[in-house]
């Protein structure tokens, strides 16, 4: 016995080196020294990415001598006390069990394996070159010929077609957000047409609900947010935001090419810049307005636009050059300086003159030589300022020339208060104040018509005299409103013509006539106060007639004198850069060019030898259909991300999207139509596929997935025949939610706002949501269990069914609700129990059961039904 | 320090409860297939079994924020140099050292050129007076009468500091994360993350009182099953849907609840390896017990007059504060593992003493004193303060020049923490700032060395926390304060 112990730990610590060099120290190098010393960088011409570069060293000097542990510098390097000596550089030193298999290997005589292979270089990582399709038999889906070859390979069998009820619910939820209702239920299993399956496909995605759904999928993915900050004060996102969320789901109903839709996102401004429909498409770089902070707003723009569109963690880069990925800090200061220049602004909409109220957030160029310096070790406080970096792309990515030009913009675009909408607004609004003034100088004169105490007659003489001057300036600015516009107009177009000063002058006078009205509406308002004012306010009154007269006088002289100052008619206005920002420098024209280079970079991200984006958009949408990506890291396709499960695949569908003029609907019409997506999402009996593929990899069955919150909220409404159906508009604020049966996606919603129901089910986080959290928690069991909306709808529900079924046997109850709340056939199993609790609630609730028979064991069936998981699952 | 925000890969989901009681799941399921560093890489990782790695001084802690900003120079730190130099502006006095710019880099600004967070440089004096308290003769303000009773049960770190100048600083205190690094997880989320539960019919973090300024969530990237659930010191409304909207009898509902349990496993012969399916289940019979528990929690109907007025709850100012830490105690009492409650609503908090900041610390100091005194008291005389963590704590103190004529401005150089309970050295004061309070000088911490402190008196090391792919600094982890230690 006791030599047997002996003998255990005598071959513990005889470790076999080329073990010890394969199990410990090549996993050490590989995390820790390969991004400094492997095929991204050589640093000290030195590679540690096999045996052979370990031992041909850094240049002409040795690191390591085989058999000698003190004549080897990795050693060294790796034990020294020195920080500054010591390698690697960053985060905790080598522990000592790992310094231990250092030395035991060099004492060995540092043997490698066979065929070592080097790192493959960073340029041939997979996604950084052009996906390309494989040849595939004709009238193959290629989803369903790549799946199967992946099955055939691992000897897995693939789950069978699910049930016609499982496939359509799947199919309704998943393409327009909500559950089919019984009658789509039967047309479908009536219809025995080979093509039944596929006219819903079309049907669904030919319908405007497909836009919200997919419109909350992608908004999730762009940070769609509306504004926030601290009280009544915007510090994050716009105002209006919801025009981009609009946007979004039209761009998506007419099925816009994707890349057009990200060439519109990043710089719409500078290729349709009179397009008002498409502007609103900016808001994508509105939304990442941030008042305070101008650095860290373009921190997360750069983070999240190459996240999104490109899979790229180009944030990485903002400190020291990528790790992972051939892209150095310049190379991100670079990237920043695209959108260096941009600022934000709101243009006004039809019909509204209150940008509080209405109006388009988009963005503009505004400082065009705002220079971009490269922060050192990402410090802001350590700009290397003897050098402004001029925008450009990572290198390991040129595509062909790539060229940035000034686009010079159409007047209207730089001034929109030249659009014919900000006159007629003008107008509009103050012919509206004109018609309340008139109203107001009518009810004047009634009160004193039909005055009642006698003593008051003198205070409604005044408060009549103050309407009717009320009337006068209401009129005077509805007269200056013209020629402001026609001033306005001709400063732009034409500055320097005789009649444009005379037309300024007009303009000025008709602006001094209001003014003067106003000052004679002030005094009498005053009077009035001061004949009203309360014992010992009277001082207050004083002041104010005090003011009001002087103000009088001021516009009498002014009228005397002749200017050409006048209040140009607004057609926008700019949000404040920072919380520094003036007015006048608010107030500056817009420039009449813009650089050039978010259109640049727009059309650099959209070109077709681009390999990345169009694989992040398929693995995206890939990943809404399936549950699951086919690169598990969506945001990262770069050599730190995962592999893909499906290589061929992804590229397959990568290629096709782009030859196909980046069609969203025929990629999703693949994706759909395809075998591998109508399987059951059941694993019963397939216990030889679990061990082959436990986590389903190669997708053999469907993932089970749990809805979304808003697709929970909407599937109560749409099952109840409550659902408003009403398309885009202003969000509905947190108070009116509760009451609304809009679609979740129209609710306002922001960092600091969240609708309670929705948070409960993951949400969106606003801040980076690339993919939504599937939590299970019993706060949402409390939520379906106990919240209002559960239980009116349960009773809409109720309702509903029972006026069909009110007659009919408790089992046919129970089959109809399954039918519609689970879109299956109860098994008999399912109804026994039922039929068990229908026996045991009426027996809870006696008094009930007399009034209306099962009506009550009816109604919280159908609400515990909304409980079920299946409820909140799409199998 | 290098803040680079590096937001890693996607999280590991994990698909089986793990024993750890209230938990949900998370069924992302995203694993990631390359290698990844961890602290040792030999060892393949594994999730907390829910097990303190050491031997744990305390089960529970009670954390006590106040909202906005607590004036250390009136609370804990005295500084009679103030009243001496009073009016004078720092660079008058012996103590312009202070200013050295150098010494000022700490700040990293969030909100360029704000109003507030700026250097006050004129003196304020002390706005009230201080007395030694307890056989320790601890200094502790006439503002805290109460508290001072308790001295000797208490530990002062008056050596704190933090970087954000501004009330992002919130955030920062509960994740050790300035707000420009990103949204981390808090301190309570890590605790619920390690700990395994000590009672499966309650939540295990909870969270009270006012949170409007800074963002609700807790877990980020451990999941939204490590955010703090919020629920009210009120029996009749203890947390968000905690009861039926519709009337409907518990007889009824329980039934309902069996109903859908009793469906879901019928559910399960089809979908036999549906994880989802199986945490749905059990998340339906945790809800329902929560539903059960808490308003039995909440309900002081037990509790005597005299407990009652141990909390304050019979006086109107410090009756809200005295409720909340009552209902701490009752759920300390059965097992929830962090109580994380806010005090001070309005602003960024109601302690944001920008002006008339004699009134404003008097009122908000006469709402909590009492209560938690109380709670010090209650929990000692029922043997429970041996194995319950109290914190009191803000983002920041305040500045030692006044702000407008009465007011101080944040001040992150300098500020103090005060811890009592499980495993805690009462009558200590450790670490000192300088005689205006300007900078912590001796025994500097930073605001992850209380949290290092309160996992390490928990039985944690939050390094061995660590989720993969989500590298965190040395500054995250923190240093235990070995000093403050019992």
């Amino acid at each position: 016995m006791l030599f047997n112990t002996v003998l255990i730990i005598g071959l513990t610590f005889a470790a076999d080196p080329l073990d010890d060099y394969q199990k410990v120290i090549k996993p050490l190098l590989q995390s820790r020294c390969y991004s400094c010393h492997g095929a991204l960088k050589q640093n000290s011409k030195l590679r540690l990415d096999t045996v052979s570069f370990i031992l041909a060293g850094a240049g002409k000097s040795k690191i390591i001598s085989p058999g000698n542990i003190k004549g080897s510098e990795l050693l060294s390097r790796v034990t020294s006390l020195e920080e500054s000596e010591r390698m690697p550089p960053e985060g905790e030193p080598v522990t000592p069990a790992q310094i231990k298999a250092i030395e035991r290997w060099i004492a060995a005589g540092a043997p490698g394996p066979e065929n070592e292979k080097p790192e493959v270089s960073p340029k041939d990582h997979w996604a950084f070159n052009s996906p390309a399709k494989v040849a595939i038999p004709a009238n193959t889906n290629p989803v369903d010929f790549f799946t199967t070859e992946a099955w055939k390979k691992k000897n897995l069998q693939p789950q069978q077609t699910a049930g016609k009820r499982t496939l359509l619910r799947r199919l309704y939820l998943d393409v327009i957000g909500l559950p089919p209702l019984e009658a789509d239920y039967l047309s479908f299993i009536n219809d025995s047409s080979p093509d039944a399956y596929e006219k819903i496909v079309d049907k669904l995605l030919a319908s405007q609900q497909y836009g919200e759904r997919w419109g909350r999928h992608w908004l999730d993915i762009w940070r769609y947010t509306d504004w926030w900050g601290l009280g009544a004060e915007l510090r994050n996102s716009q105002k209006h935001i919801w025009h981009f969320r609009d946007w979004t789901i039209e761009s998506l109903n007419n099925n816009l090419p994707y890349d057009e839709m990200v060439r519109q996102m990043i710089a719409a401004d500078e290729l349709s810049p009179t397009d008002d429909k498409k502007l609103r498409a900016t808001g994508f770089l509105a939304r990442q307005y941030f008042k305070f902070n101008h650095n860290s707003w373009m921190e997360e723009t750069v983070e999240h636009t190459f996240k999104a569109f490109m899979g790229l963690t180009i944030n990485c880069v903002r400190c020291h050059d990528h790790k992972y990925d051939p892209v150095t800090q310049v190379e991100y200061y670079q990237l920043r300086a695209f959108f260096e220049p941009y600022q934000v602004r709101t243009d006004m909409v039809s019909g509204e003159s209150d940008f509080e109220k209405n109006g388009i957030p988009r963005v503009f160029d505004c400082n065009l030589d705002a220079p971009t310096y490269l922060f050192v070790r990402g410090d802001e406080k350590n700009p290397k300022k003897d050098k402004a970096i001029p925008p450009g792309v990572p290198s390991f990515l040129t595509l062909g020339d790539f060229k940035i030009e000034p686009v010079n913009l159409p007047i209207e675009a730089h001034a929109p208060e030249l659009k014919p909408i900000a006159y007629e607004n003008a107008k509009l609004l103050a012919k509206s104040k004109s018609e309340a003034a008139s109203k107001a100088y009518s009810l004047a004169e009634e009160a004193l018509k039909s005055i009642k105490k006698p003593e008051e007659k003198s205070l409604l003489e005044k408060k009549l005299a103050s309407a009717k001057q009320g009337l006068e300036f209401a009129n005077e600015e509805e007269k200056s409103i013209e020629p402001r516009w026609l001033a306005t107009k001709a400063k732009l177009l034409e500055p320097m013509k005789a009649e444009t000063k005379a037309k300024a002058l007009l303009a000025s006078k008709a602006e001094k006539q209001t003014a003067l009205a106003k000052a004679n509406l002030d005094i009498l308002n005053a009077e009035i106060e001061l004949l009203t004012a309360a014992k010992g306010k009277e001082d207050a009154a004083k002041k104010k007639m005090e003011a009001a007269t002087k103000a009088q006088e001021v516009a009498s002289k002014n009228i005397a004198t002749p200017s050409e100052v006048f209040t140009a008619i607004k057609g926008s206005i700019k949000t404040l850069e920072s919380n520094l920002e003036k007015e006048d420098s608010r107030n500056k024209p817009y420039p009449k060019t813009s650089t050039g280079r978010r259109s640049a970079l727009a059309k650099w991200m959209t070109d077709k030898s681009n390999p990345l984006t169009a694989r992040v958009a398929v693995n995206h949408i890939w990943a809404r259909h399936f549950g699951r990506p086919l690169v598990d890291t969506v945001f990262d396709l770069g050599r730190k991300g995962a592999l893909p499960s499906h290589p061929e695949l992804l590229d397959w569908l990568a290629a096709d999207f782009m030859q196909n003029n980046w069609d969203m609907k025929r990629l999703h019409r693949i994706m759909l139509t395809s075998k591998a997506y109508q399987m059951n999402s059941s694993t019963l009996g397939m216990e030889k596929n679990i061990a082959l593929d436990p986590d389903n990899k190669l997708l053999w069955h469907m993932n089970p997935r749990r809805l979304e919150a808003q697709a929970v909220r909407d599937s109560m409404l749409q099952l109840a025949g409550k659902l408003d159906t009403t398309i885009g508009g202003p969000t509905i604020p947190p108070a009116a939610q509760n009451e609304s049966n809009r679609r979740a996606l129209y609710f306002f919603q922001s960092h600091n706002e969240h609708n309670i129901f929705l948070m409960q089910f993951d949400d969106a986080n606003v801040l980076e949501c690339y993919k939504r959290e599937e939590s299970i928690l019993p706060q949402q069991a409390l939520t379906l269990s106990n919240s209002k909306i559960a239980w009116s709808m349960a009773e809409a529900i109720h309702t509903q069914l029972q006026l069909k079924l009110s007659q009919a046997s408790d089992k046919e109850f129970i089959q109809a609700s399954f039918r519609l709340l689970l879109g299956s056939e109860p098994n008999d199993a399912e109804i026994a129990q039922c039929l068990d609790i229908f026996a045991a609630w009426n027996s809870a609730n006696p008094a009930k059961q007399n009034v209306a028979g099962n009506a009550r064991a009816r109604l919280l069936l159908v609400h515990s039904l909304i409980n079920h998981n299946d409820f909140v699952t799409v199998r | 320090m290098n803040h680079q925000r590096c937001s890693g890969n996607h999280r590991r989901a994990f698909l089986s409860d793990m024993g750890m009681g209230f938990t949900g799941l998370a069924l992302g399921s995203m694993l990631q297939s390359d290698g990844i560093s961890r602290a040792d890489s030999s060892l393949p990782w594994s999730p907390p079994n829910g097990k303190p790695s050491s031997a744990a001084k305390a089960k529970s802690v009670i954390w006590l924020f106040m909202n906005g900003g607590v004036s250390h120079l009136e609370t804990f730190d005295p500084k009679p140099e103030l009243d001496k130099y009073a009016g004078k502006s720092i660079a008058e006095t012996p103590y312009k050292g202070t200013q050295d710019p150098e010494k000022l880099k700490l700040a990293r600004v969030t909100v360029v050129n704000d109003a507030n967070g700026q250097q006050r440089n004129k003196l304020f004096p002390t706005q009230v007076g201080f007395k030694k308290r307890g056989q320790c003769g601890m200094d502790v303000s006439d503002w805290l009468p109460y508290l001072g009773n308790c001295a000797d049960d208490m530990a002062i770190v008056r050596s704190m500091y933090t970087t954000d100048d501004n009330h992002g600083a919130q955030t920062q205190f509960h994740s050790g994360r300035h707000m420009l690094d990103g949204e981390f997880p808090t301190l309570g989320a890590w605790v619920h993350y390690g700990l395994g539960s000590l009672n499966d019919n309650l939540p295990q973090f909870v969270s009270m009182g006012n949170r409007e300024y800074w963002n609700k969530k807790d877990g980020h990237y451990l999941g939204p099953m490590h955010d703090a659930v919020p629920v009210r010191a009120a029996s009749g409304s203890p947390l968000d849907f905690g009861s039926p909207e519709r009337p409907i009898t518990p007889d009824e509902q329980k039934l309902g609840f069996d109903l859908v349990g009793k469906l879901n496993s019928i559910r399960g012969v089809e979908y036999p390896n549906d994880p989802a399916l199986a945490a749905r289940i059990k998340s339906y019979e945790l809800a329902f017990r929560m539903q059960k528990s808490l308003p039995e929690v909440m309900d002081f109907s037990k509790e005597t007059e005299e407990t009652k007025r141990v909390y304050g709850i019979d006086k109107p100012a410090s009756r809200d504060f005295g409720n909340q830490l009552l209902a701490a105690r009752r759920l300390v009492e059965r097992g929830v593992r962090f109580v994380q409650i806010q005090h001070g609503a309005g602003g960024a908090g109601a302690w944001d003493a920008h002006g008339g900041l004699k009134n404003n610390h008097s009122s908000n100091c006469a709402k909590v004193d009492q209560p938690i005194a109380g709670l010090i008291q209650d929990l000692k005389r029922r043997g429970l303060l041996d194995e319950t963590l109290i914190v009191f704590a803000s983002e920041f103190g305040r500045t030692p020049g006044t702000q407008g004529s009465d007011g101080r401005d944040h001040h992150i150089y300098g500020f103090s923490v005060m811890m009592a309970g499980g495993g805690i050295k009462g009558g200590t004061v450790h670490g000192t700032t300088d005689e205006i309070g300007f900078h912590a000088v001796e025994n500097r911490h930073y605001v992850t060395d209380i949290h290092a402190t309160i996992l390490h008196l928990m039985g944690l090391d939050s390094r061995r926390l660590e989720i993969p792919g989500r590298k965190r600094l040395d500054i995250d982890h923190g240093r235990v304060i070995p000093q403050i230690l019992a």
